[in-house]
């Protein structure tokens, strides 16, 4: 059914971060106020709007756009109203005394509409189209503060951001070169008759490069780090909570539509799913910033998401667990993260720091802060009776299973094992960072007094957002299992055969090893190693070499200074050609000795400038007048 | 003298408009002549697309020798873009001049060559062609060295032996055409005479190599681009914006004359030259960007800027699909708005604040906010972010370059596209966000007044609209396409 609402949902945003804008320079209360209730707006619309509906656009952007309301796409924009009413709301108390606020939810409103676009996007090229608005609107929000690490920040973002866009895009061009569609619907069949899938990879492989680097893909992951840790906390749960899942989002229509059930692709994506979970991980454990931790957590969460997201393709048709699973986990971790980041909004706000050393012990003595802490924390770690475990235990059980796929058919396991592994490895470290970061701002002794201020208001809404984690954890058939059930047909997912005994032994056995590595490693390794003990308490101690990154030992000199300079000397020798010729022509011409001709200078040329006041003497412009009425008069006579 | 003589009006009318403006003495009066004078110009060009398709024989000099004006597609096409784009200009100048010297030489010799560009559009035939080319070159001379510097002097020098010599190139290679066509007038399709051509195929096809440089020599492309980031930067903001913007295209349009009416797209597809100009194109896009990358002073950025969009549009044309026509003409529609948006807010700067290297911007968008807005969309555009209109014309180059015959060449090609616009970035993008998001806390306010804030923000707007409902533009341009890929 065609409907209006849907493009409603993304322009409305945008018209009113123009009208928000206006009415900010005048009343800043009443922007505020304004702005709750646009996106209160959205979320209604977004929760009650039933049934299916499409909505083309011809000829808008020479193609044309289309969205559709359905399944994952319902879901995702639930979400993402969800989301940005949470932190619309509780910007007016974050974003209090800083400057240029008004610009500020300006971009915010641009970008809902923007990634509105993106989730109800129904053909890649609508995708890709409000893909771009947005990490244009959203670099604005990182920039928020303006000083030098931050616009270093926000610049590598714009970097990554443009540089991703435009090889997706020459991927989308590939892609629409060899199969001339671009629609969700029509892309499921269009590389079936490919012969030489070798094009097709490339492509898909171009297309994920600007999606994984929105997502935190490892390789490109390195703008995350900084972008995260610099922009205004309530931006930071934007980008983690809903922005890197439009990335998710791009893969997904890659792996789940485009190269459905393609096993070498699948598998491509479980190692990039695995290095991301586990460098994420490793990063964050070295972490001594709150904001930092929870960035690095993010992208070791979005290593777990394309590690589910790989299984469906390596799963093939029976990939069930892997689609759910993967899926969930974008949900839950959008959940969490707006939680924590929120409570890192409020350490802040108490103790104008993220550092672990300044901030040590400030929770302590809060137990509301300390439980809202904790129910994002359990979420994540993947405790069972949290959010986090059902998913986690999801995608788990998908390489489980596929482990017993190939034993059954007598191939070779040690790879999928080891995958295995390392998926419990990642789990073990989420639950070594987190317990990291609980210690220190909850159990150790704090060195300074700590304010504790906070709003009631604050309270309620984290309130309500705490309550979710917990809820889907403890009643997953009655929440997760329909969530899933809504969504799957996004990626051609089936149902599971049988309904998932969650709380049985088999599943609880993942977590509970995770949890035990975790243990391990805290005990072990962290409080050995990253934390030293002194008189004060103890001191947390950033053992990571600074020169250990990627960013700036390899990325900036090439993209910086190598190819510029390799580019700039082939254009300069080849634009200086035709002149050097002019030259060498010059000199052999123009030479006395050998006789030739030197033509004098020419005076016309030179007395141009002294002509003086009078507009028509011996010059150069008088003769072209005097042509051009010459002219004139050989037309009006030939006319006659 | 056969024909609608109506033609003839647009051509001659801006001349004599220039003769009468240099009796005007008051200044008021001299702006509101300009500017009715370019109104009725605009509506009379409008007018004639719009009610006749008819043809002139102006002048018979000889049996081959004629001078013939006409109205088809592509002619109206063009002398609807420039006339629009010169009326932007004018209102432009009419303040920005006041800050130079020589005014009224300045705008008769402006006005006189839209006179000039009209007649190249209308043009019928070869020689009409050639004698408005080469009436457009001298025409703009003036506005070039209007400074009157040495530097000034130097760079006119330089344009006109750059011109002159790549225009002779074009009449050297008619000269062996002519013997080889049914027809000297410019037909859809192609005018060759595949008897008499039989054979001579090598020597045609190094003719028609020779008129692409010759021709390419205006639209900047290489070994002939070096003019342009010499002249532009000395002239007024307002003569380098139409030279840019305009100007440049009289080259594509002469290019699509040769290639499209007198060649013929059957006979040079698929050919050596395709592919040896092709790679030119991909050079020349290549080092635009990256000089411009490089380069500190604002206007030469533009400059070397222009050098590589203007070959976005030849690439486009020697891909001979229609495909790739349609995004070589959107991408003449697109770069010809953006870039006299931007060379207009770098005249809005250098009249307001005097500045002219980049290193100077900071802060610029704060001073100037409105200017600096119309700069970020002339920028999206260029780019090509989508919605703005600059990606609709990537997004038809791309795809017309992937899907036809040279599967190679059109990847390179492709790719050479998006590192040219990941460069465009890197030369556009940090002047928008230094100029506004910048530490520093008070600033004056330098908003220039309304006559040039005016066509910046009407022209702004229309790259926007455009490039979201570029449909109208389309079914005009692939009407064009349809009588010229008759053949396919």
């Amino acid at each position: 059914m065609q409907t209006l609402i849907l493009p409603f949902l993304v322009f409305f945003p945008m018209v009113c971060a123009g009208a928000g804008y206006a009415v900010g320079h005048k009343k800043e209360s009443i922007r505020d106020y304004f702005l709750w209730i646009v996106t209160a707006i959205i979320l209604l619309v977004t929760l009650f709007l039933k049934g299916e509906y499409q909505f083309v656009l011809k000829g808008f952007a020479a193609l044309s756009i289309s969205f559709s309301w359905e399944g994952l796409h319902r879901i995702l924009a639930v979400m993402t109203a969800f989301v940005w009413l949470i932190t619309t709301v509780v910007s007016k108390i974050y974003l209090k005394e800083h400057p240029n606020v008004n610009r500020y939810y300006f971009f915010m409103m641009m970008t809902l509409g923007a990634v509105m676009g993106v989730f109800l996007s129904a053909d890649l090229y609508t995708t890709f189209l409000f893909f771009e608005v947005m990490s244009f609107t959203s670099f604005v929000l990182i920039l928020h503060s303006n000083t030098k690490e931050n616009r270093y920040a926000a610049h590598t973002y714009l970097a990554f951001a443009v540089i991703g866009g435009l090889v997706t895009l020459t991927g989308i061009f590939l892609l629409y070169g060899t199969t001339g569609t671009l629609a969700f619907s029509e892309l499921k069949e269009a590389l079936l008759h490919l012969e030489n899938k070798n094009m097709a990879y490339i492509t898909g492989f171009l297309i994920l490069f600007g999606f994984g680097a929105k997502a935190g893909m490892f390789l490109v992951h390195t703008w995350l780090i900084e972008a995260y840790g610099q922009a205004p906390v309530t931006a930071t749960a934007l980008l983690s909570c809903v922005l890197s899942k439009t990335g998710i989002y791009g893969i997904l229509v890659l792996s789940g539509i485009l190269f459905l059930h393609d096993e070498a692709w699948g598998m491509m994506l479980v190692y990039f799913g695995i290095f991301t979970l586990l460098c994420g991980g490793i990063l964050a454990i070295f972490s001594i910033d709150l904001k930092k931790t929870l960035a690095c957590s993010s992208m070791s969460q979005i290593g777990f998401i394309l590690v589910g997201i790989g299984m469906q393709g390596v799963l093939g048709e029976h990939n069930a667990l892997a689609v759910d699973g993967s899926i969930l986990h974008m949900l839950n971790h959008t959940i969490v993260k707006l939680i924590l980041f929120l409570t890192a909004g409020i350490v802040f706000f108490n103790t104008k720091s993220f550092d672990l050393n300044h901030i040590k012990g400030c929770g302590r003595g809060n137990p509301f802060l300390m439980l809202i802490f904790l129910t994002g924390a359990l979420g994540v770690m993947g405790i069972p009776l949290f959010n986090g475990y059902i998913s986690k235990t999801l995608i788990h059980e998908s390489i489980v299973e596929e482990i017993v796929f190939l034993e059954q058919s007598a191939k070779s396991i040690v790879e999928m094992q080891t995958i295995e592994y390392l998926f419990l490895v990642g789990g073990g470290l989420t639950v070594a960072y987190m317990t990291k970061l609980f210690v220190a701002i909850f159990v150790e002794k704090p060195e300074r007094y700590c304010p504790k201020h906070s709003s009631s208001f604050l309270k309620a809404v984290l309130c309500l957002c705490a309550v979710l984690p917990p809820l889907f954890g403890m009643f997953p058939h009655l929440t997760q299992d329909i969530i899933a059930k809504w969504s799957r047909g996004f990626v051609y997912g089936h149902p599971p055969a049988h309904s998932i005994a969650y709380f049985s032994f088999v599943n609880l056995k993942g977590a509970l090893i995770s949890a035990a590595i975790g243990a391990i490693i805290y005990v072990v390794f962290i409080r050995t190693a990253l934390v030293k003990k002194t008189d004060q308490g103890s001191v947390y101690i950033d053992r990571w070499p600074n020169q250990w990154s990627i960013q700036k030992q390899i990325y900036e000199p090439v993209v910086l200074e190598l190819l510029p300079f390799l580019g700039a000397f082939i254009a300069r020798v080849l634009a200086s050609v035709t002149d050097g010729l002019i030259v060498l022509c010059e000199l052999v011409i123009f030479n006395n000795k050998m006789g030739k001709v030197i033509p004098k200078e020419d005076s016309y040329f030179s007395v141009y400038e002294k002509a003086g006041k009078k507009i028509f003497k011996d010059n150069l412009s008088k003769s072209l007048v005097f042509f051009g009425a010459g002219f004139a008069f050989a037309m009006l006579y030939i006319l006659w | 003298m056969v024909g609608n003589k109506w033609l003839l009006f647009p051509v001659l009318f801006p001349m004599a408009a220039a003769m009468i403006f240099l009796f005007l003495k008051k200044e008021k009066q001299q702006q509101i002549y300009i500017f009715v004078s370019m109104l009725i110009e605009i509506s009379s060009v409008i007018w004639i697309c719009i009610t006749n398709k008819a043809s002139l024989q102006f002048w018979q000099i000889d049996k081959n020798i004629n001078i013939m004006l006409q109205t088809d597609g592509i002619s109206c096409f063009f002398a609807c873009l420039i006339s629009g784009i010169w009326l932007f200009a004018s209102v432009f100048s009419l303040e920005y001049m006041k800050h130079e010297k020589n005014t009224k030489r300045f705008f008769c010799f402006f006005m006189m060559t839209l006179g000039a560009l009209m007649g190249l559009s209308f043009s019928g035939n070869f020689m009409t062609m050639y004698l408005f080319y080469e009436m457009m070159t001298l025409l703009t001379l003036p506005l070039v060295i209007h400074s009157g510097t040495a530097q000034a002097m130097q760079a006119g020098y330089k344009y006109l032996g750059y011109s002159i010599f790549g225009a002779g190139l074009g009449l050297a290679g008619f000269f062996f055409l002519s013997q080889y066509c049914k027809e000297t007038a410019f037909v859809p399709g192609g005018t060759l005479a595949m008897e008499s051509a039989a054979g001579n195929e090598t020597l045609l096809l190094i003719v028609f190599l020779l008129m692409m440089i010759g021709f390419g020599c205006k639209a900047g492309m290489w070994p002939l681009h070096g003019w342009l980031p010499t002249a532009h930067p000395v002239a007024p903001s307002p003569a380098s914006a139409v030279l840019s913007g305009v100007i440049t295209k009289a080259g594509v349009l002469a290019i699509i004359r040769v290639g499209y009416y007198l060649f013929g797209a059957e006979f040079i597809k698929g050919t050596w030259t395709q592919q040896v100009i092709l790679c030119f194109c991909i050079f020349t896009i290549f080092m635009g960007s990256m000089l411009a990358y490089k380069e500190k002073l604002l206007k030469k950025r533009f400059a070397y800027s222009t050098v590589s969009q203007v070959c976005y549009v030849l690439f486009g044309l020697m891909l001979f699909s229609p495909v790739g026509f349609c995004g070589a003409l959107l991408q003449i529609v697109f770069h010809a708005i953006s870039k006299n948006i931007l060379f207009f807010t770098a005249g809005a700067v250098i009249y307001k604040t005097g500045k002219e290297a980049v290193s100077q911007l900071k802060g610029i968008g704060k001073e100037m906010p409105i200017v600096m807005l119309c700069f970020t969309m002339a920028a999206l555009s260029l780019i090509g972010i989508p919605p703005a209109g600059g990606f609709i014309s990537k997004w038809f180059l791309a795809e017309g370059a992937l899907a036809g015959e040279l599967f190679l060449l059109g990847l390179i090609g492709t790719v050479v596209l998006m590192v040219s616009a990941l460069l465009t970035a890197g030369y556009l993008l940090p002047i928008v966000s230094k100029g506004f998001f910048t530490k520093q806390s008070e600033f004056e306010k330098k908003e220039p007044c309304f006559l040039m804030t005016a066509p910046l923000c009407v022209l702004s707007i229309l790259v926007m609209v455009l490039g979201m409902f570029p449909g109208g533009l389309l079914d005009s341009i692939t009407k064009i396409s349809n009588t010229l890929f008759a053949f396919v």
